[in-house]
């Protein structure tokens, strides 16, 4: 099998599972859907492997390949082809999206069991996992816009799966318009770079840039920027975040999945696989590596705050994923992907484990009223302990390793990039306590009733299902969400896939080991990254300067965590009255939502309800035409007949009209 | 092979005329076989016509009216064979949604008589070849569109007809003044008689005024036709009270027919008034976009959501014409198509939505009605999407040349308009999930598809979905016409106007 073959069918099999349990849903109802869409993900995944070996039998320099099937658009110089591209860049996200996904199809079919839209879940997870591999392996800017308008879309679909709540519907609508403004954004970027190089192509786009544009050329920024706001409103950084909070309305799995493991990084990948454009307009590159520092800042400090189990995992991807735009705006290449695969196995973890302590309480989110469930779920606790170490990159976990590396490379570079570097580390603390305060708060402490009654056996049902957004009493009779509940100790499935990825957040950091013969990611991603013109001077003092305070900051913040929420009841409250106007801004999220309203959503609202109210009362009453509103006005229906009338009266006229012209005109001509 | 264009034309016609003396359910079911061998003949004539050649093909030519230089000129080009083919698609499912579903339709004959003419009139503007054969068919198809909502519109059809009527009176008196001052002024025949055919009058262009003028009249008529902001207001009352299969062919086709008369007629026979007013319509699209997709999500109204979003994606298709570049008209020639797939089933969808929701067509009173519809949810979901033009949809080809047309020629306007892309995200979305998903509405019931309405939408669907892998096949069809329509305006751009004759015949031979 050649290497094409091999990555057009990563492509094809999720879709095929997709369509198959789209069309088909009335035959594959319980489990079997399940199973179809796991299994046609984990083909994907044996055919990523296949792709990876074939690849890797190629010498370095043509390690990549392009293949097309035919032209979507040839017209007026513009050449769309349906193609892909293959090399160690697109193979690595193969790789983790396949892979991550066939665990998390694996965890669902115990999670979702007793949904009623069992088969329509998986279609639209199936769906979601072709979008994904689409626009990672896609060969051309356009076909990339395809897949990266898919995705946006899966996750609309996702998000407002339980489509009865006005909560989710509301936030899929705000994540799908959020990611259209992306998407738009991404379209004009590349009007920018197509006006003057005419070519959507990967290979000509990258090896003509340097001669089409001059460095640092305005147009080029203006166009990279633009680029960049698509991978901002898809990576959920500032200002285009929004969204990723609400869309934690959907099912703990898409959380998982969608928005911490794949689809949030591809902002990430947007960057890293146009990087030659990017170092050619460096002032566009630093906007994003600026813009990343600030979201993981602004995001780690709201996951202080924030009160409810999913968002806070939430808003520490989003700080998460700021790290890794930081990164390779900054062109830490290796250090960006590297944390792009740990944080998708430790993060995907770390959703599982609140999904299945959130089953338990009956789809109570808020950690206010979750606590001590230390003794109830030593599995979900144990699976949780290893997420939370590796996201605070405690010393040897495979966080550790990646984060380092990230800002190891940033800093490297010197100058202002030290900045960054710095905004890195004290992220980093702000990561480790929301971590613990997590923890603590869900696993530490006096037993809910909930925890209580699984201590003794029973999983707690809530009396009627309720949305927990919005404390509202469900549609009864629906199926969905599903009426049971399903936690990780009592299914099989579930625990799977969460041991599996526990392993990989544990050992992922051997994919790059702080020493020069133990960096096989490196290695591998090489040929990708060869042509960057950024240079990173060697500086090994600083690389342990990184490792030593990494290692102090993940100690000192779990041990404040612990003074703070374990031993020192009402050391939170201390904190949050010292300083209440910082915890009141963090609270409310820096009031993003409130401005988006107030300089967006508003004046839209009104421009269209002045639209209705007053200038179409103007056009429709006819204004425009004259007569027509009294006519219309005096039009009762008694006065029907009088109309044909009129009708005919006009008719007569026309002809009249008509003819006159004619004649004026055919005595002109004679 | 021999295609006779005179027979696709006058087929609907033919069929209408012989069901007006059939009873009943027969003259449905006659109406839809006329509909249906229209549709096989657009369909060979799609597959028959050689892109590769591109320019006039089937060429039927009559002199008509020969004192006054009238001919009966057909002929399919590049531009039109797509819009053939659509005409023929939605008329068949118009067709057939009255003789699967609206079976007791008073007066089928008279019905089916209209329909037939209102498809005679259609094909007729897209086929002719001669200006005032255009312009008759222009202004005919229109006249059953009054009768058949008299007869079969809502309760407040009275002031719509004549609101519409108006409207479009004001239009077609100024085209027929334009086409005849055309004619008269160029005089382009043979030994300078007077001649209406297109490609006499390209080779004879217009003096600088009367260009400007001329140009000005067509436009406006066009532009009221389509609707275009600000002269729209004969839409909200006429798409609230056609009856829905009606609804479905206006909305789909007829504003087509103003397009493709830009690009048929403006372009090519005013190219120095389409440069002069090139920002003014630019403009007044922008204006179409922001207001019309502002509006559609304002409004609760679901027919008036499709109403208001025709008028912003007609703006599209506008803009694009008006970038007067390769791309741009490349992207509005496809638009068109695309527009005119997805606009037709979505009003058959408003009937399945009212049916559901208590006989309301108000987005106030419906909610969860897909709950257990999911394939009534999966089509309306797959033409929601292609609607907003989301990548991936044939649609998104369309947006995507019209906007880099529009963005090569005016940088700061294709940017505003690029906005609408996001409005167009808003009001879709909403109208889909007001209506399908939250709570369930008061008098909400919900049901899946009947068999008689998958008959309809359901190959309209796959329609979609089909020409979303493979939007090339229409593009390429198009180029070759689109480059040649846009020739003299080139000449004009680039101040060669003693050259201009010279580009237009080198443009028509190409």
């Amino acid at each position: 099998m050649s290497i094409q073959t091999a990555a057009w069918l990563v492509l094809a099999l999720p879709l095929a599972g997709s369509l198959k349990l789209a069309l088909g849903f009335r035959f594959w109802r319980g489990a079997m859907a399940g199973w179809i869409g796991t299994a046609a993900v984990g083909l994907a995944f044996v055919f990523a492997l296949v792709t990876l070996v074939k690849l890797l039998d190629l010498p370095a320099e043509q390690r990549h390949v392009a293949s097309s099937l035919w032209d979507l658009a040839n017209v007026g110089g513009v050449h769309i082809r349906l193609g892909i591209y293959i090399d160690p860049l697109s193979t690595l996200m193969i790789l983790v999206v396949s892979g991550v996904s066939t665990l998390i199809h694996l965890y669902s079919v115990g999670y979702m069991r007793s949904d009623e839209g069992y088969t329509r879940f998986f279609s639209y997870l199936n769906f979601f996992v072709f979008s994904m591999l689409l626009l990672v392996l896609a060969g051309n800017l356009a076909l990339l816009i395809v897949g990266w308008a898919f995705v946006g879309a899966a996750s609309y679909f996702l998000i407002s799966f339980w489509y009865r709540r006005s909560t989710a519907t509301n936030a899929g609508i705000k994540a799908f318009v959020i990611n259209v403004i992306g998407d738009v954004g991404l379209v004009l970027g590349t009007f920018f770079i197509f006006r003057r190089m005419g070519v959507l192509d990967y290979g000509p786009l990258f090896h003509g840039v340097q001669h089409a544009f001059d460095k640092n050329e305005a147009s080029l920024v203006a166009g990279m920027i633009l680029i960049l706001v698509g991978a901002f409103a898809k990576s959920a950084q500032i200002p285009f975040h929004t969204w990723l909070p609400d869309a934690m309305e959907g099912p703990t799995p898409v959380s998982s999945l969608i928005h911490a493991a794949t689809m949030v990084t591809a902002g990430v990948y947007l960057i890293g696989r146009l990087h030659p454009l990017f170092e050619w307009a460096p002032t566009a590159a630093d906007v994003g590596a600026v813009v990343g520092a600030l979201t993981l800042l602004v995001a780690g400090t709201i996951g202080l705050a924030v009160t409810d189990l999913k968002r806070v995992i939430a808003y520490s991807t989003m700080s998460q994923i700021g790290y890794m735009i930081m990164g390779v705006s900054a062109a830490a290449y290796t250090g960006g992907f590297f944390h792009l695969t740990t944080h998708a196995f430790f993060k995907a973890l770390l959703f599982m484990s609140a999904g299945s302590v959130i089953a338990a309480m009956g789809n109570e989110q808020s950690l206010d009223k979750i606590s001590g469930f230390r003794k109830a779920m030593p599995f979900t606790f144990r699976c949780f302990l290893v997420g939370g170490l590796a996201l605070s990159a405690f010393p040897l976990m495979s966080g550790f390793f990646s984060k380092d590396d990230l800002l190891y490379e940033v800093g490297q570079r010197g100058g202002w990039y030290y900045g960054l570097y710095a905004a890195g580390y004290i992220g980093s603390l702000f990561t480790v306590i929301y971590t613990w305060r997590m923890i603590f708060r869900t696993f530490w402490g006096e037993p809910c009733e909930q925890a209580l009654a699984l201590e003794h056996g029973h999983l707690y049902h809530a009396p009627h299902p309720f949305n927990p957004a919005n404390g509202e009493v469900e549609d009864t009779g629906v199926g969905f969400p599903g009426p049971d509940h399903h936690i990780a100790e009592q299914t099989w499935q579930m625990k799977a896939a969460m041991s599996a990825l526990a392993l990989l957040s544990i050992a992922g950091g051997l994919l790059l080991l702080p020493f020069e013969s133990l960096e096989p990611l490196r290695k591998f991603l090489e040929p990708t990254f060869a042509d960057s013109i950024v240079a990173h001077p060697k500086n090994t003092g600083l690389e342990t300067v990184g490792l030593v305070l990494s290692s102090v900051i993940a100690v000192a913040g779990i041990a404040f965590a612990y003074a703070t929420w374990v031993t020192n009841a009402g050391g939170a409250a201390r904190w949050q009255q010292r300083f209440a106007p910082l915890h009141n801004l963090f609270v409310n999220k820096w009031y993003f939502d409130e401005l988006i309203d107030l300089a967006v959503v508003r004046p839209l609202a009104a421009f269209g309800r002045w639209g209705r109210d007053t200038f179409e009362r103007i056009v429709v009453s006819g204004a425009l035409v004259g007569g027509t509103s009294g006519i219309v006005k005096s039009g009762s229906a008694a006065v029907r007949g009088l109309q044909t009338g009129l009708l005919r009266g006009y008719a007569g006229l026309v002809v009249g009209g008509m003819f006159a012209v004619v004649l004026y005109f055919l005595l002109r001509a004679a | 092979m021999t295609i006779s264009l005179s027979i696709v034309l006058w087929l609907p016609l033919a069929a209408g005329i012989i069901a007006l003396a059939l009873p009943g359910a027969l003259a449905r079911w006659v109406s839809l076989l006329g509909a249906a061998m229209v549709l096989a003949y657009a369909a060979v004539i799609a597959i028959d016509y050689d892109t590769g050649a591109g320019g006039l093909q089937y060429v039927t030519d009559e002199t008509w009216i020969r004192s006054l230089g009238v001919h009966y000129t057909l002929a399919v080009s590049g531009l039109n064979v797509f819009l053939i083919l659509l005409t023929a698609i939605t008329f068949f499912a118009a067709a057939l949604w009255v003789a699967l579903k609206d079976t007791d339709l008073p007066k089928p004959g008279l019905y089916a008589f209209l329909m037939g003419l209102a498809q005679s009139g259609v094909l007729g503007a897209f086929l002719a070849q001669d200006l005032a054969l255009f312009v008759v068919f222009f202004d005919l198809m229109l006249v059953p569109f009054f009768f058949l909502t008299l007869v079969w519109g809502g309760p407040d059809r009275g002031p719509a007809v004549l609101k519409l009527f108006i409207y479009t009176l004001v239009g077609s008196l100024l085209m027929l003044v334009g086409a005849i001052a055309t004619g008269v002024l160029a005089k382009a025949g043979a030994g300078h008689h007077v001649s209406f055919l297109f490609s006499d009058l390209q080779r004879a262009p217009l003096g600088k005024g009367s260009q400007e003028w001329i140009f000005l009249v067509f436009a406006l008529a066009f532009l009221i036709k389509m609707p275009a902001f600000p002269f729209h207001g004969w839409m909200p009352d006429g798409y609230l009270q056609m009856p829905i299969p009606v609804l479905a062919v206006f909305s789909a086709v007829l504003s087509k027919v103003a397009a493709y008369g830009f690009l048929q007629v403006a372009l090519p026979l005013f190219p120095r008034g389409a440069v002069q007013y090139q920002e003014l319509l630019m403009l007044l699209s922008l204006a179409s976009i922001l207001y019309g997709s502002a509006m559609a999500f304002s409004t609760s109204q679901v027919r008036l959501i499709l109403g208001y979003s025709s008028v912003a994606q007609l703006g599209f298709i506008t803009l694009g014409i008006f970038a007067l570049n390769q791309q741009g008209v490349d992207g509005a020639l496809i638009q068109a198509v695309n527009h005119g797939l997805v606009a037709a089933p979505l009003i058959f969808i408003v009937a399945l939505l009212a049916a559901r929701s208590g006989g309301s067509e108000d987005l106030r009173d419906m909610g969860g009605i897909a709950f257990r519809a999911p394939i009534l949810a999966a089509v309306f979901l797959v033409l929601t999407l292609a609607l907003l033009a989301m990548p991936g949809s044939s649609n998104f080809i369309g947006e995507f040349l019209i906007l880099l047309g529009a963005f090569k020629s005016k940088l700061a306007i294709a940017l505003i308009a690029s906005t609408g892309v996001g409005m167009a995200a808003v009001y879709a979305l909403r109208l889909y999930i007001r209506s399908m998903h939250n709570r369930v509405g008061p008098k909400v019931e919900s049901r899946e598809l009947s068999r008689a309405d998958g008959f309809v939408l359901v190959p309209l669907t796959i329609a979609i979905v089909a020409f979303a892998l493979y939007p090339q096949a229409a593009l390429h069809a198009g180029e070759r016409d689109v480059r040649a329509r846009l020739a003299p305006v080139a000449a004009v751009q680039h101040g060669g106007a003693a050259d201009l004759a010279a580009a237009v015949r080198r443009g028509a031979s190409r």
